[in-house]
Formats: structure tokens, sequence, C-alpha cells
């Protein structure tokens, strides 16, 4: 059983009586540990699509089910808890709580749970601590984000994803801010959370290199998903 | 390592952040709670005063020189200094009366001018001993004989008490000279502030004065009313058989203080009213201000797997805390305000007695869950807003 799969999901808006077909019946299985690149141009649906597999915007029509289970037929709480225990978002944009630290907003996604400790029973805030290290802003735990540049809120960003010990990334386009030098530590790290941890990634990208050094490649056309 | 970023701390930075905004709406809170504070410290005030004077003046019936009910009320309730008098003859009048258990009277006397008296101005009250019932339990423990000629009692808010700092000191009185014996405890009525003699002094009295009062006069009668009588037929009967005098029940003293007291009420609720709908309005406005300008961030914490009751978790304790601190300083400031201007008002200024702290507590609770709660209704339609927008939408809207 794919850990992710969708069956014709469709995702329909209707702007001043016009109908825009986001996506279009698109149906994709996922296995869990794929590194999965996704491209296309601007407004193919790839961030919709996105948001769909995430649990945040509802699709018109068609399922997703992750491990089986339909992620739609559950409530509003049930979809958070899918997000919260499953998923790690990364956002086109850096999408920092200004009033936050960059330390605090790591601990966003654990801040709600019942627990100071995660799974493993280490503490959220030495979690937070250490991914802040590992993307290289170890010194500026305490920094806000207007204190922070783009390339490193971005990469707070991404350290967020993985607070809490996601089995699927969905990342979009995550290092669009960054270098050429931190972009490709970033993927890196990616890789290694990916192999080590076997964490599923779907990155959208307008960069075919990046794009190619994914597993498996899909291309979003029209809202169509076309296999690469 | 400590974890400091918790649900309150994250809200308490949201607060922060417009310092401005946040402070209009802390004000407005403030100052709703601070009326409403003091109003019902006010309004608590008068109604306690008159309970308690009721209460404790220990009839069920005073009978006064018809006209004379408003200035029985303002010596009794109020310790302004006031005299009227009648004639001794309706003692016996008022006695035959049906459902009358036992009685007794008291003569007002006033201290008007300095060439009478060595004390400042003050209600001397004249009592007869062998009947009283109404200073009796007062006197008790302070002075356990009967008066003498000569002696008197002070009350203990009394002027001349305060003046003088002690007793068993002489005075002069009418003329005559008295020596202070003792000092009543307090009793939370116009006896605080009055002088207490025998009225075997009143004949040396008239004697020896220019008070406009004749040998033989009294200003006030107390009865008790026999068990299984109306209060209010023996009062309307005494009326009706007496025509020189008014005759009020307990429960009826001081309703023209309640009656002015209620057009009073009807002014603060008007202004309560009109505060909290401007209040309601104000944390509306904010609190939609505040949700558009964050749904892009609330948005982001649903993508993180917040729920929508960690949302409206959170937004509820930054509305608590505005109402809390709005709130907490309306009822210092609405208190010290009751205090300080209680002198400024007429209706406040002669009565003896404070709230306690207990009904002081009361006012507070109430002033803080109304202060808070309109200020959780006012920001309660955004935050339902808010809650509800699919996290992408919020997302979007930046």
């Amino acid at each position: 059983m794919a850990q992710l799969q969708t069956d014709e999901v469709s995702m329909i808006y209707a702007i001043g009586g016009e109908q825009i077909i986001a996506v279009d019946k698109v149906s994709i299985a996922i296995e869990k540990g794929e590194f999965v690149s996704l491209v296309g141009h601007s407004g193919s649906g790839k961030t919709t699509l996105l948001s769909i597999l995430g649990g945040i915007a509802k699709p018109s029509s068609g399922s997703v089910r992750f491990e089986g289970r339909d992620i739609y037929g559950l409530n509003s709480d049930g979809l958070s808890e899918y997000r919260s225990e499953k998923i790690g978002f990364m956002f086109q944009f850096a999408s920092l709580l200004s009033v936050l630290t960059a330390k605090e907003n790591l601990l966003l996604p654990v801040l709600f749970k019942p627990s100071r400790k995660d799974a493993d029973g280490k503490l959220h805030e030495e979690r937070a601590v250490e991914l802040l290290n590992m993307v290289g802003l170890g010194d500026r735990i305490n920094a806000y984000p207007s204190q922070l540049s783009g390339g490193q809120q971005r990469r707070v960003a991404i350290a967020r994803a993985f607070m809490n010990d996601p089995e699927l990334i969905l990342a979009d386009e995550p290092t669009g801010d960054l270098d050429e030098e931190t972009e490709a530590d970033m993927m890196r790290f990616f890789s290694d959370m990916n192999k080590a941890q076997g964490v599923t990634f779907i990155l959208v990208t307008h960069n075919t290199e990046l794009a190619g050094q994914a597993g498996r490649r899909m291309k979003m056309v029209h809202g169509k998903n076309e296999e690469q | 390592m400590t974890n400091d970023f918790s649900v309150l701390s994250f809200a308490i930075k949201n607060v922060k952040r417009r310092p401005l905004r946040t402070a209009m709406l802390v004000l407005a809170i403030t100052l709703l709670t601070a009326v409403l504070v003091f109003a019902l410290s006010f309004i608590y005030r008068v109604h306690a005063s008159i309970q308690i004077m009721t209460s404790r003046l220990g009839a069920d019936i005073i009978v006064v020189p018809t006209g004379s009910r408003g200035a029985a009320e303002d010596v009794l309730l109020e310790n302004k200094v006031k005299s009227f008098y009648m004639d001794q003859d309706i003692l016996e009048k008022v006695s035959k009366i049906d459902g009358i258990e036992k009685m007794t009277h008291q003569t007002y006397l006033v201290t008007l001018s300095s060439l009478c008296c060595s004390v400042p101005e003050s209600l001397i009250i004249a009592f007869d001993q062998d009947s009283d019932f109404i200073m009796k339990p007062w006197l008790k423990g302070k002075i356990d004989r009967k008066l003498g000629k000569g002696e008197s009692i002070v009350g203990h808010e009394s002027s001349f008490n305060i003046s003088v700092g002690l007793v068993e000191v002489d005075s002069v009185l009418f003329g005559n000279v008295f020596k202070m014996v003792g000092v009543l405890d307090k009793t939370g009525t116009g006896l605080d502030n009055a002088v207490f003699i025998s009225d075997d002094n009143i004949s040396d009295i008239v004697k020896n004065s220019d008070l406009p009062i004749k040998p033989g006069q009294v200003s006030i009668i107390f009865a008790k009313i026999k068990e299984g009588f109306s209060h209010r037929k023996v009062a309307n009967a005494i009326e009706d058989s007496i025509i020189e005098v008014d005759a009020v029940t307990g429960k009826d003293i001081g309703r023209s203080i309640i009656n002015t007291l209620r057009d009073i009420s009807g002014i603060f609720s008007m202004t309560i009213a009109l505060a909290s709908i401007l209040s309601i309005f104000l944390a509306w406005t904010v609190f939609s201000a505040v949700a558009n300008e964050r749904s892009q961030e609330v948005g982001i914490m649903r993508a993180v797997g917040a729920k929508e009751s960690h949302v409206m978790g959170l937004f509820f304790i930054e509305v608590l805390l505005i109402g809390a601190v709005g709130s907490t300083a309306g009822i210092v400031f609405g208190t010290g305000l009751s205090v300080l201007l209680a002198k400024s008002f007429t209706i406040l200024k002669n009565i003896s007695s404070d709230l306690r702290a207990v009904e002081r507590l009361a006012v507070a609770v109430i002033g803080f869950v109304a202060g808070t709660g309109i200020c959780i209704i006012g920001a309660l339609v955004p935050i339902r807003r808010i809650k509800k927008m699919e996290p992408l939408t919020a997302i979007k809207e930046r």
C-alpha cells in the first residue's frame, strides 16, 4: 500500500463566475521514503496539489489517502492531528511569525501538544536548538525574523518542518531565497533526512537541476499530472 | 535548558504587538469597569446604610410630627442636625392604638450657637431611660448604670468626640454643664454623630436656652408592634386617629432616598449601557483588525497542526488578558473614585456606613466579570470567523 495516494483529485475555483480548474483529476501514489520532485509552470497547480496532499485545502472532488486512510473523511480536529503528526510543511514564503524568535517559531508545531518531550523523550526545546544547528543557525536561535536575512528565515522555516518528526515533507520551493551554496547544503540536509530517517519528500521546484536530484520526477501541466 | 515558550507567553507577545491599539481597548474597559464599580459602590452603600439603620434602629414604627418625616430620615440616615417637636400627649394617644407593644420617645436638641454651648454644632438627643429600648443595646458595656442628671455619652463619630479625643470632660450644653462619661459603640446610624443625655435634663435646658421647644414636647416616638399585627396597618391606624403625626414603618424609612437612588441608578444604568455598547464595538473593531492582520499566521498555525480550538484558545487568552488588565485597572479606579468622591455627594456625605470588605470584593468581582465579559462578547464574532477559515484560504490572505 502506498503511503500517499490520490484518486482523481480535482480542485475547481469559481472566480467571477468563471471556473478555474487548478488541479484536474490527479491520481498519484507515493511510497514511503520516496523523494519526489514536482515541476511545472506558474499556475500549473503545484502549490494547490501540495496543499491538498497536506490537508490544508479540501479538494472539490476525489480522495486523498494517507496510509490507507481518507484524510478528508476526517473532521477538522482529525485533519489537524494528521498535519501535526504526519506532515511537515515548507511554504513558498518564509512563513515565520514575526513576534516569535527563531527557536519559538520552531516550537510552534509542538506548542499545543500536551507533552514537552518528543517520542524519543527529548525536550522539544532541545530538538529545536538541534535543528537550528543542523541548518546552520545555532547562533541565531533567539533572533526575531526581522533580525534575520531572507535566506536565514528560509532555513528557520525548513528546520520548523522537521520539528514534529514528520513522515512526509511537503516543500514548496523551499530554497527559493537561498544562495547556491546554502541551497546545496539544504538539499544535502533533505537527502540525509530522506535516507537516514525515511522521511518522504515531495519537493516543488522550478529548478530543473534540483528536480533532477529527486528519485522520481513529476510534472504539472494545466492542473494535470505527468510522470517524467 | 528551560522552555519558557507557552501559549500564555505567545498570547502576551501578541497583545504587545500594537501597544497603542491595545491601550485604547484597555482604557475603554477600564472606564466601563470604573463607572460600573463606582455606581455599584454608590448604590450598594446607600442601600446598605438604610438596611443597617433600619435593622439596628430596633423599632417597628417611628412616629414624628406631620411633615417631619423627611427631617427624621435626615437625622436617622444622614446624620443631619435637625429638630422638630410634638406635644407629649401624643405619646398617650399612640399607646392606645391597637397593636402597640411598647414605645419610647426621644427629643432632639440642636446646639446652633456657640453662645449656648461649648461644642460644635451637634445633635443632642434626650431619651427616656425608663422606656428606652433604642439606646439600651448600645449603652450596654459602656455604662452599666443609668445616666445621671448632668451626664452625657457621645456617639462614636461625634464631631465633639473626635475633636476632644477623650471622655470624662465637662462641657456646656445650653447653659448647663455636662460631664461626658462614655463613648457609644459604632452603630452605623445617625446616632453615631449625636450626644446623648437623659431627658431629666430637658426642663433645665428649656429654662436656660432659647430653643424653640416647649416643656413636655418630644421629637420622635419609637414603637414596637405586637406579634401578629401588620406594621403598615398599625402605622395607618396611628395616622388615621392622630392627625398631628406621620407614622413610618421600619421598611419605609429611607423610601424617599431609595426613590432618589432609583433615579440615580437609572442614569448610571444608561451610562453603563452606553459604555458597554461602545466597549463591545471597540473590542469588535480591534479584534476584527487583529483577525485580518493575523489570518496568514493563523493559517500557518493551522497548517503546522493547531486545531480550531487551539486558535480560539490563543485568541481568548489575548482577550482575557486585555479584559483582565482593563477590569483590574477599572476596579482600582472606580473604587478610588467612590472613596474620593463620596464626600462630594450629599446623599453619601452624611451616611455613616461604608462598604464592608466582602461587599467591596463583591463589587470588584462584578466589575471584573462585566469588564472582561464585555471584551469577550466584542471579540467573539471576529475570533469565530478566523477560527472557521480553511488554512490555505487564511494563508493566502496576506
